[in-house]
Parts: structure tokens; C-alpha cells; sequence
């Protein structure tokens, strides 16, 4: 049983890229060691998309026309997955999207079914990570906010979103700003932001620039809490060296002690690489995975048509909670079911506080 | 707080980093003439080193910054002579081969200390005076700055500075005095590089330590020494401290999005009207 | 035609031949779109070969050209709904007109400073198009910035044969007029003023205008490997402009031969040939690309097509000399 992964494994998304393959590892580890999947053992051709839709398409068709990989599982950023979903429709491979958020992806499937109904989104969309964020935001009691993010496009979208998401509750933005997706001016964003007194700062940035933003902002002065989209900030190694005198919160799709499944794989992922997963660019790639080998097992063969009727009827459990697809093949996230976590950093680590415990 | 003292004083130390970083590129360039594409990687291999005895318990910035020094300068020497000097005289092969040098340093920081971003405790303000922040870094960098680019100008004005300059200018004379040409050469660019990586040291707290994060640094070193007309080191300094100023400036009275695309912009126009370079000293080689 | 020329001709020759033979050897749809993409990454360095080669106008922006041509595709069939020929008629002369104002801004520069203004230039594009959103038709999402902007296709799918011979046969022509022009009078202008600028200057050449006209073949061309990388791929991104693609082009032509045209050409075909589709893991593949650039470099200087021509044009007038 061959499954294709496909990421970046070099260049400057190498980071989110390496961690997805070492989660999806873990997940076909964990399918062989309790007998592999429909009788057979589960072995794993992984493919660098490089960041580029050309290259991640081109992997893809190695993986499924060279490898005869089955399925597969990834990419990473929108624009490789965009290449790669061509591949899938044209091949008829089930492909599960665990990271990728552009609703470009899932509206090819609500238009046009029949090509590309093989694709599934495991990760949020963005008005689903905005609806999970306003949630917090909410329940904290915050009115006021800031939102600083990368000046990319889903980013916008994001800051969109949330915006849209909040207007009802009577929560409004004070500042929003977007840095140099290259060259990012930090401090006087950092500066501007404190300037507006808001009473959060949400930041939408999920890469290691992240962190220096973070570093000129508590430097500064700030002491207003920030709520990251997760990503770099839900590295505990990266979180070690930011200041805890204002409170850090990270969003992720599970955590240590969401559940037992959750506890479980965060302890062995530590164990297998020597640092703690960061909730998002690993745990999702995991669930991929575990949602195939299931959906596999209900249909009973190794069938693409099979496993996404599978996919589609069943609600399947996954480390951050029980997955169900939309009509658009998008899984159903901030439900009860499928919460969505928020954590804070403390100096002894990260304690869940959304949902409440 | 002053909110327009504060992004002022950022765009200073933000532009001496830059002038920190073109230092050694300045002088590469005027000595060695080639450009040289992998001193953003010694930038980040000063950084590595930071945060790996920052691992260890060691956290002096002075420790950090001794261990890249030698660590820089045995890589800049072997580079300069196994590499830069045989190739002196296809200067264009010699600028794409130092890039094969940095890719190859990427790689290899990757394998070594993974491919996530890494990073050390940046540590209070050095001082706040009167509602401004003066950033630790930033004040690191100015100082150091400052320290590199006037050591540099003294060096060449002195007695002691005559080889390198010679080379520098007259290399057939300082060729025929019996000076041993290659070696000032390869000596250069080891001291270049040891000064990268010393910069990436003293600033690795600041900044998010990831393989590739020499390239931008480099792309606005590059911009500055050249545009600058390479020899002057005041001209230099002036201009990383005015492109710092621009992009904060822009930054914080235009938008943050656009701060790069400002700071690009001003660089082409500089460099379309200014065709000789900002110190407008007729150029008599061919680099 | 010298000895180094007509050995030229013959490798292109066999190459073209060889490839065209290639898929009766039982090759896998990965391999030939492996090779697709290398015919117009390959013609998309020979291009950058004109420029930065023959007319010596070092440049480390060109993937201006490039991503102009593919963005124009995908912006002029996706909103403005144009056909797609048009669109690429389009698109080829946008590039070209691109590279008429950089050749024109930069015909004053020489040396470092045109490769910094045609760095910052093509860093500054391609930041704009990583922050800019097109307006989109569709609801719910927008196009641009990161994940770019499709190209609506008149064909649901090419088949993968028809794709590779279409680009074989367009880099084989693109590299015959590549040669060709830098054979011709103009050419040789270029060569003159890649020499010495000084030189040529003082034989009465006109250096801004054909500069200027390098350029112009240059951004024609990578013009056209973008449309048919758009064509192709049926995206645009803004990777399409990065500096990476842009060092690419500089790097390949560096190690099959600056100002040879077919080293470069034959090298970047056979290099992202290897890289690509020999699956070397990632690391590995990284690591080999770095070696080979240093490597080649470090024994053959002028690169391999480069260091070949001078070796074989040393022993013409060696033998020359021994005719007298």
C-alpha cells in the first residue's frame, strides 16, 4: 500500500514541510505496527514540491504515475497544491489536503463534483480559522483588537474574515497592518499597534518572522496579550526565548491533553524527534493519514471511489477530535466535535484555555 | 511614548545593520574585486554559532562573537584561497560560485541544525530615555557599526593599512615590491567574513535564526556598497542608515506592506540617476 | 563557422535528435514532464544568455521577463477573458517592452551596477506581486499574491506527447535563432561591446542602443518560455518572479558557458533533467546542484561550452601559426 507525501523539504518552507513528513511517518508507523492497512503494510514515497506548483505537480505524477502511489497526502502551500489537485482529478487519486487553506481548492469540488471529487480538506478553511478565533476572542471578553499578519494574500483573507466574524459580537479593529512578506519593517508596525492601545493583538503570521515581530513588540512595551495563528510561536523552543510577562496565545488544531489520542502522539513524536510537535503543520498531516488508513479500512479495498464515498458518509476520529466532510469535501471544523484549541505559554509550557477545560 | 522618535531611532539601527553587513562586502569588493554572493551565509553561520553556545550555557555575546570570528575566518581563508583567488579573473564565475557557497552552507545548516527557525532570549531594552526605546540590538549594531566601518577607514589611512591598500590600487606595483599578493588577497576575505559572521553573533538575539536567512541581508549589503561607489566608507554608512530610515519611515507613515517596494524603488532611481554611484568617483575598472 | 561553432551546431543536432527519439525508449509521463519543463527553462536561460552572455549585460532580474509573460496569460485569459493567443501575442510583447525600459534605464550602467539595478528591479516586482490581490469573479476567495492567478486554457487537457514534442520543437528553434543571432551582425556588435565597451565605443558603435536591443531579444524570448511555461503549468505565481529563478538563469548559463548559447541551452536541460527526474532526495539534490556549480567552476572557469571554445580556438591559431 503505497501513499504518496508531497512538501517542501527545502528551501525556506522547508521547516512546516520537514515536520509534516516526520508526522505522516509517524502515522504509517503506527499503521504497520498494528498490522498495516487492509492486510498490507503501509510504505510511504515522499516527493519536495520545492514551493512551486510546477514542481509539486510534477511530483505528484511521479507519485502516482512512477510510484503507483495509491493516494496522497499533501502539499503544503496553496500554490502547490493548486498544481497537485490537477494531478489527483486526472489520475482519479484520492488526495487529502492537511495544511493548504485557499477556498480555491475546495470550490473546484463544489463546482465541478464529478473531476475532482477525489480531494478532501482536512485543515481549516479560512473563515472556519477566523470562526474559531472570534470564538476565543469572545469568550475572553476582549472589544478591541489589533491584527498584524504577513503581507500575503490568505493573510488579507484571514484579517477578512475575522473581521467579518467579530462585526457581530461588537468586537472591532483598532489597527491592522500587514509587513513586507521579505524585508518586514517590524518596529514601526510594533510602534503603530501600541499607539492604538488595543486590548489583543492578533497575529496572522505563521512563519519564523513571527518571532521577531513578537521580540520588538515585548521589547517595546507592549504588554497587551497576542494570539497567534500558531505555527512558529507553537514551537516550545521558540516560545523559550520570548518574554511571558504578557500572555501568549497560540492557536492549533490539538494539543498535549486535548485527549488521550492527543497526549499520546505529541509523547511520541517527542520521543521520535526530540521536539514537541507545534499543533498545526505536523498535527494535521497526522489526522491526513489516520483518516485514510480508516476511510481504507470501512471501504474495504483500496478503491479511490470507495474510500471517498468512505470519506464522505463517516465521521472519523483524529487526534483533534472527529472529522465529517461538507459537500465541498472540506472537514466541518469549530463544532464541538472538532474544536479547534487555543493555548497559552507559560513558563513551564503550554496550558489549553480554549476550549475551557 | 514619541512614537516618530521611536520609528526614527529603529531606522537607524535597522540601516546599521545593514552597514554593519556591507562592511566586509566593501572591502572584498574594493581588494579582492569580486562580488562576493556568500556573506549572507557567513551572516548566518555567526548566528548558528550564537545560538549553539547559547545551547551550551554560554550567553556572552563576546564568546559568541570570539568563536564565529576564528570559526569565519578559517572558512573565509579556505574559500579565498582554494576558490576566489584561482577564479580572480572570471569575476562573474567567481560571484555565481560564492552563491553555490551559500547554497551549499543552507544545506548544510539545515542537516545540521534542522530546518525550523531557532532562537536565543533577546533581553530587556539597553535603556528607555524619556518614552524611547533603545533597542539592545539596535544599539549593538550601531555601535558595532560605527567600531567596523571607522577601524576600516583608519586601517586604510594608516601605515599599517598600506599593503591592502596597494593591493587594493596598484596591485602589478605591489606585485613588483615583492609583497605576497595572494595572501593579503585570501587574508582579506577571511577578515571580510570573520566580520559577517561577528555581526550575525552580536545579532542572532534579535532575529529569528533559520538557513536562509542571509538573503536578504545580503540583497540590501549589496544594494548599499555598490550604489554607495565601494570604497567610500562614510558614503556607506550614510546610506544604509538612510535606506533603514526610509523603510521605518515608510513603513510607519505610508504602510508596512509597501516598506520594501519603497525602499527598492528609491534604490533603482538612485541608481538610474546616480549611474557612477553616490560618491561619484569615476570608476577605472571593469568589475 | 569555426570549429567551436560547427561542434556548436552538431550538439544541438544530436541532442534534438536523441530527444526525439527519447519517448520510443518506454519513458514515463514524470519523465516527460520533467523534460517539457526543462525545454522551457531551457530556452528561458539560453535567453538570459544573450543578455548576460553575448552582450555581457550581467543581469539578476530576468526572471522580470519571465513571470511579466506568464502573469500577462494568466490575467488576460482569466479576467480580462481573452483567448489565449492573443493573450500570449500579448504577454511576448509585454515582456519585451519590459525589457526595452530595463534596457533602457540601465544602457548608462555598466559592470555591478546593472546587475544591482536589474536585482532590485526584479526583488521589487516580485514583492508588488506578492502582496497584490486581483479582483476576482468568484466568491468566497481572490486571486494573486502567493497562490497567483490561473490560465484559462482553450484545451481541457494536452496530452502529455504533444506537450513534449510542442516544446522540443520550440526550443529547438528558440536555441537556432539564439545561435543564429548571436552569429549574426548584431551579434557580433554585442560581443564587441561585451569585450570592451571602450573599444567598441570608439569603432563608432551606438553602446545604449544596442544595449537596448539585447535586452529587447532577451525579454522576447523569456517572454515566450513564459508563455509556454503558462501554457503549460496553467499557473502563474509570484515564484514566477523570484530571485531565485532570476539567480537560476545566471547560474546555468555560469556552468554550460557564458556567451556560447548552447552550453547554457544543453546544460540547463540536462541539469534540471538530473535534478528533477533522476529522485534524488532533497538534501542530496541540493547538495549535488551546489558541488556541481563550485566544482565545474573551479576547473572550468569560463564554464564547459566556454572553456571547450577557447581551447579549441587556442589550437586553431596554434595551428595557424605552424601553417605559416
Amino acid at each position: 500500500m503505497r501513499i504518496g507525501v508531497l512538501a517542501p523539504l527545502s528551501g525556506p518552507f522547508a521547516s512546516g514541510g520537514s515536520a509534516f513528513l516526520q508526522a505522516v511517518t509517524l502515522a504509517a508507523e503506527d499503521a504497520n505496527a498494528a498490522g498495516g492497512v487492509l492486510g498490507k503494510r503501509v510504505e510511504l514515497v515522499v516527493a519536495d514540491t520545492q514551493g512551486r506548483v510546477d514542481i509539486a505537480r510534477s511530483e505528484a505524477l511521479r507519485l502516482t504515475s512512477r510510484e503507483k502511489a495509491f493516494a496522497l497526502i499533501g502539499a503544503y502551500l496553496s500554490e502547490e497544491t493548486i498544481g497537485v489537485i490537477e494531478v489527483a482529478a486526472a489520475s482519479r487519486s484520492v488526495l487529502l489536503v492537511p495544511v493548504a487553506a485557499t477556498a480555491e481548492i475546495t470550490d473546484h469540488v463544489r463546482r465541478e463534483y464529478d473531476r475532482y471529487r477525489y480531494v478532501f480538506r482536512i485543515g481549516y478553511s479560512i473563515p472556519q480559522w477566523a470562526g474559531m478565533m472570534a470564538e476565543f476572542l469572545a469568550r475572553q471578553g476582549f472589544t478591541r483588537y489589533a491584527f498584524v499578519g504577513a503581507g500575503i494574500r490568505w493573510n488579507r483573507e484571514l484579517a477578512l474574515e475575522l473581521e467579518k466574524a467579530l462585526a457581530p459580537r461588537g468586537i472591532t479593529p483598532v489597527y491592522e497592518a500587514f509587513y513586507s512578506p521579505r524585508s518586514p519593517a517590524f518596529e514601526p508596525v510594533a510602534v503603530a499597534a501600541m499607539a492604538k492601545a488595543p486590548e489583543v493583538l492578533v497575529l496572522g503570521d505563521p512563519g519564523g518572522n513571527s518571532a521577531e515581530f513578537m521580540k520588538r513588540l515585548r521589547e517595546g512595551g507592549a504588554t497587551f496579550p497576542v494570539l497567534s495563528v500558531g505555527g512558529t510561536l507553537g514551537d516550545a523552543r521558540i516560545a523559550a526565548a520570548l518574554p511571558l510577562n504578557a500572555p501568549l496565545f497560540v492557536q492549533a488544531a490539538a494539543w498535549k491533553g486535548a485527549s488521550p489520542a492527543a497526549t499520546r502522539y505529541v509523547e511520541k513524536f517527542e520521543k521520535r524527534y526530540g521536539y514537541a510537535p507545534v499543533g498545526y503543520s505536523d498535527t494535521l498531516p497526522f489526522d491526513a493519514a489516520m483518516l485514510l488508513f480508516q476511510a481504507l479500512r470501512t471501504a474495504g479495498r483500496a478503491d479511490s471511489d470507495a474510500v471517498v464515498k468512505a470519506l464522505e458518509a463517516g465521521a472519523f476520529p483524529g487526534i483533534a477530535g472527529t472529522y465529517r466532510f461538507d459537500a465541498s469535501h472540506q472537514a466541518v471544523w469549530g463544532t464541538s466535535e472538532l474544536p479547534g484549541y487555543v493555548i497559552r505559554w507559560e513558563a513551564d509550557g503550554a496550558r489549553i484555555v480554549y476550549p475551557a477545560p | 511614548m514619541n512614537p516618530v522618535a521611536q520609528v526614527i531611532l529603529d531606522g537607524i539601527f535597522t540601516g546599521s545593520t545593514y552597514a554593519l553587513i556591507a562592511a566586509g562586502l566593501a572591502l572584498i569588493l574594493g581588494v579582492v574585486k569580486v562580488v562576493n554572493l556568500s556573506h549572507g551565509a557567513f551572516f548566518s553561520l555567526g548566528a548558528y554559532v550564537a545560538y549553539v553556545l547559547s545551547t551550551k550555557g554560554v550567553t556572552h555575546p563576546a564568546a559568541a562573537a570570539l568563536f564565529a570570528c576564528v570559526i569565519a575566518f578559517a572558512f573565509g581563508v579556505f574559500l579565498g584561497k582554494s576558490f576566489i583567488n584561482p577564479l580572480r579573473s572570471h569575476p562573474f564565475s567567481v560571484a555565481v560560485g560564492s552563491l553555490g557557497f551559500a547554497i551549499l552552507f543552507e544545506q548544510a545548516a539545515q542537516i545540521l541544525w534542522g530546518p525550523h527557525p531557532v532562537s536565543i532570549g533577546a533581553g530587556p531594552p539597553w535603556a528607555v530615555v524619556s518614552g524611547v526605546v533603545v533597542r539592545r540590538w539596535g544599539a549593538v549594531s550601531l555601535l558595532a557599526s560605527v567600531v567596523v566601518l571607522l577601524g576600516l577607514a583608519l586601517l586604510l589611512s594608516s601605515r599599517w593599512g598600506l599593503p591592502i591598500k596597494l593591493v587594493a590600487e596598484e596591485e602589478e606595483v605591489a606585485g613588483s615590491v615583492g609583497m605576497d599578493v595572494e595572501k593579503i588577497r585570501y587574508l582579506t576575505f577571511g577578515f571580510a567574513s570573520a566580520a559577517a559572521a561577528v555581526a550575525g553573533a552580536l545579532l542572532a538575539p534579535a532575529v529569528s535564526i533559520a538557513p536562509t536567512m542571509g538573503r536578504v541581508p545580503l540583497i540590501l549589503s549589496l544594494i548599499v556598497v555598490v550604489a554607495s561607489g565601494m570604497e567610500n566608507v562614510g558614503a556607506i554608512f550614510l546610506l544604509a542608515v538612510g535606506l533603514g530610515l526610509l523603510s521605518n519611515l515608510s513603513a510607519y507613515l505610508v504602510s508596512p506592506q509597501w516598506s520594501y517596494v519603497s525602499l527598492l524603488s528609491v534604490i533603482c532611481l538612485l541608481l538610474v540617476l546616480r549611474p557612477m554611484g553616490l560618491s561619484a568617483t569615476p570608476l577605472g575598472r571593469d568589475y | 563557422m569555426d570549429g567551436f561553432q560547427r561542434k556548436a551546431t552538431g550538439a544541438l543536432a544530436l541532442g534534438a535528435g536523441l530527444l526525439l527519439l527519447l519517448p520510443l525508449a518506454g519513458v514515463d509521463l514524470f519523465l516527460l514532464d520533467v523534460l517539457t519543463t526543462g525545454f522551457l527553462l531551457a530556452c528561458y536561460v539560453g535567453s538570459w544568455d544573450i543578455v548576460g552572455g553575448v552582450a555581457g549585460q550581467i543581469s539578476l532580474g530576468h526572471a522580470l521577463f519571465f513571470g511579466t509573460s506568464t502573469y500577462a496569460c494568466a490575467l488576460l485569459t482569466s479576467l480580462a477573458g481573452w483567448p489565449f493567443a492573443a493573450a500570449a501575442a500579448s504577454a511576448i510583447l509585454l515582456s519585451t517592452v519590459a525589457a526595452a525600459v530595463v534596457g533602457t534605464v540601465s544602457a548608462r550602467l555598466k559592470g555591478p551596477f546593472i546587475a544591482l539595478l536589474t536585482l532590485a528591479l526584479g526583488e521589487l516586482v516580485h514583492e508588488v506581486m506578492l502582496g497584490q490581490t486581483f479582483f476576482s469573479p468568484r466568491e468566497g476567495y481572490s486571486w494573486g499574491g502567493e497562490g497567483g492567478v490561473p490560465v484559462t486554457l482553450p484545451w481541457k487537457a494536452l496530452s502529455p506527447w504533444a506537450a513534449y514534442y510542442l516544446g522540443l520543437l520550440f526550443l529547438f528553434l528558440a536555441a537556432l535563432g539564439m545561435t543564429r543571432i548571436a552569429r549574426s551582425k548584431e551579434g557580433l556588435i554585442w560581443t564587441a561591446i561585451a569585450g570592451s565597451e571602450l573599444t567598441a565605443r570608439a569603432s563608432g558603435v551606438d553602446i545604449a542602443r544596442h544595449k537596448r536591443r539585447a535586452f529587447l531579444a532577451a525579454g522576447a524570448l523569456a517572454g515566450a518560455a513564459g508563455v509556454g511555461f503558462a501554457a503549460y503549468v496553467g499557473r502563474a505565481t509570484s515564484a514566477d518572479f523570484s530571485l531565485e529563478l532570476s539567480f537560476q538563469a545566471a547560474t546555468f548559463s555560469a556552468i554550460g558557458g557564458r556567451g556560447t548559447i548552447v552550453g547554457p541551452v544543453l546544460t540547463a536541460l540536462a541539469l534540471h533533467a538530473v535534478l528533477q527526474g533522476a529522485g534524488f532526495p532533497p538534501a542530496a539534490r541540493v547538495l549535488l546542484y551546489a558541488l556541481a556549480l563550485l566544482l565545474t567552476l573551479r576547473f572550468f572557469p569560463e564554464g564547459v561550452a566556454g572553456t571547450l571554445r577557447s581551447r579549441l580556438r587556442a589550437r586553431r591559431m596554434v595551428s595557424e601559426g605552424a601553417d605559416r
